[in-house]
């Protein structure tokens, strides 16, 4: 880097004004001149200098020369007024244009899709969820089920276990059910899923005979394939009358539709 | 001499009206160095027009923060002075670049390419030096050459020329405001 006295000793200032230094070496110079105001000063106090020289030693043209330039400066705006510039601006700006427009629309399809395939995914894993729960609700209600199943078949399927069938009279001659009686665990499971079905305000109600007399075993409730009804000890027979909803304390034995002895 | 940026301004932006102006400025002093480059008066004019075009053309260039608008429009008519003379001695000098050496003032074009001004007040070393770099467009190397002294010498020459030539332009101003005094 030059200093400042150095660049006045050197004439490189001088050289620089009158274009002999190269563009690296202009360059250099300008960003000294930029740093160095006094410099600056010392600089355009020689161009003030030269450009009195030069004025000084001035030599009229010829006028033809000042018509020459500005004809030749009218032309080339007409021409380049109507053809050149506005041709070459329009075509650059085209060019231009057309590369903003091309790159926005790729981006706006990229986008778009990116955005369907963001929108299908989403469908899709809610359908996923959604099948997903409906599959855990099945298998719980399988589950339960399969409990449910599996508690009733523990319950009848055991050596000690009597079965027996309670089968309509001619009073509901289609109706059938099946008791299974456990004496050791003293258990009464019924199946009603035979019986014919009855008004909303009859209910059927099974009964055990003890020695003559007739003791509540419960209320079978409808729509229902097992049911554990009341063991009685000492029973005689099981039956079964129609009563009104809810139950009776005793039986309507004229109601009587079944009747099975143990 | 203070630029007018303003019409410099109007010139960046294509007004015809302002180029007008610039050539009355300076069309003058830029013929004149031109002229006292090349010594051919129709190949002077050719390249006065080249040197307005291209200012014209080039003017977006122009940074009034790296130097006065002369300064700039110096450069441009010395640069097509030179390489039109450097294409014109091509076909002459095949071997020497420095093509400048038959451009030294000869003595039959003195009487109407003779300096004037402030220069010839300076001693016949500081202003031929000063012809040389200016007028004539040598490079220093060239022109020290041409002188017959050492560069460092030259250089030299040039520095104490414009230093004469400040206080000869002080003493100027000095009558001016003397005279403005005056008539005031």
């Amino acid at each position: 880097m030059m200093d400042r006295n150095t660049i006045k000793d050197t004439g490189i200032l001088e050289q620089y004004l009158l274009g002999e230094l190269s563009e690296e070496q202009s360059t250099e110079v300008e960003n000294i001149l930029k740093k160095d105001k006094e410099l600056r000063e010392y600089f355009s106090k020689m161009e003030d200098d030269m450009e009195q020289m030069a004025f000084e030693n001035a030599i009229t043209p010829p006028t033809h020369i000042k018509t020459a330039i500005l004809n030749e400066v009218e032309n080339s705006n007409l021409v380049a007024k109507e053809k050149v510039i506005p041709s070459q601006k329009r075509k650059r700006v085209s060019y231009n244009f057309a590369i903003a427009a091309s790159l926005a629309a790729l981006f706006l399809l990229s986008s778009g899709w990116l955005y369907n395939q963001w929108k299908n995914t989403e469908r899709t894993m809610i359908t996923l969820q959604k099948e997903t729960n409906d599959l855990q609700n099945r298998l719980v209600n399988l589950e339960d089920n399969y409990k449910e199943t599996e508690k009733w078949y523990q319950a009848i399927n055991k050596p000690e276990v009597v079965q027996l069938l309670l089968k309509g009279n001619e009073k509901s001659p289609n109706s059938a059910a099946i008791a299974y009686v456990n004496h050791q665990n003293k258990e009464v499971i019924l199946n009603p899923k035979g019986l014919s079905k009855l008004k909303n305000d009859k209910t059927y109600q099974m009964w055990a005979d003890v020695n003559g007399e007739m003791i509540d075993m419960g209320v079978i409730s409808a729509n229902q394939e097992m049911i554990t009804m009341k063991y009685i000890e000492n029973a005689a027979s099981l039956n079964i009358t129609i009563e009104p909803a809810g139950g009776n304390d005793h039986p309507t034995v004229e109601q009587l539709i079944s009747n099975v002895y143990l | 001499m203070k630029d007018d940026l303003e019409l410099i301004k109007k010139l960046q932006n294509q007004d015809s009206y302002a180029l007008s102006k610039v050539y009355d400025l300076y069309s003058g002093a830029l013929y004149g160095i031109i002229l006292r480059m090349c010594k051919d008066e129709p190949l002077a004019q050719d390249l006065l027009q080249e040197t307005f075009m291209k200012i014209w053309q080039k003017s977006h260039t122009y940074n009034p923060d790296k130097g006065k608008f002369f300064t700039w429009s110096y450069r441009i008519a010395r640069n097509i002075t030179l390489n039109s003379l450097r294409k014109k001695n091509v076909l002459i000098q095949n071997e020497d670049l420095s093509v400048y050496k038959d451009r030294s003032t000869s003595e039959a074009e003195k009487d109407t390419l003779e300096l004037d001004g402030s220069l010839k007040k300076l001693e016949p070393h500081h202003q031929k030096a000063l012809e040389l770099v200016y007028f004539n467009g040598l490079t220093h190397r060239e022109a020290h050459e041409e002188m017959d002294v050492p560069l460092g010498t030259f250089k030299s020459y040039i520095k104490q020329a414009l230093k004469k030539l400040r206080e000869s332009y002080k003493e100027e101003l000095l009558v001016v405001w003397i005279i403005i005094e005056m008539m005031r």
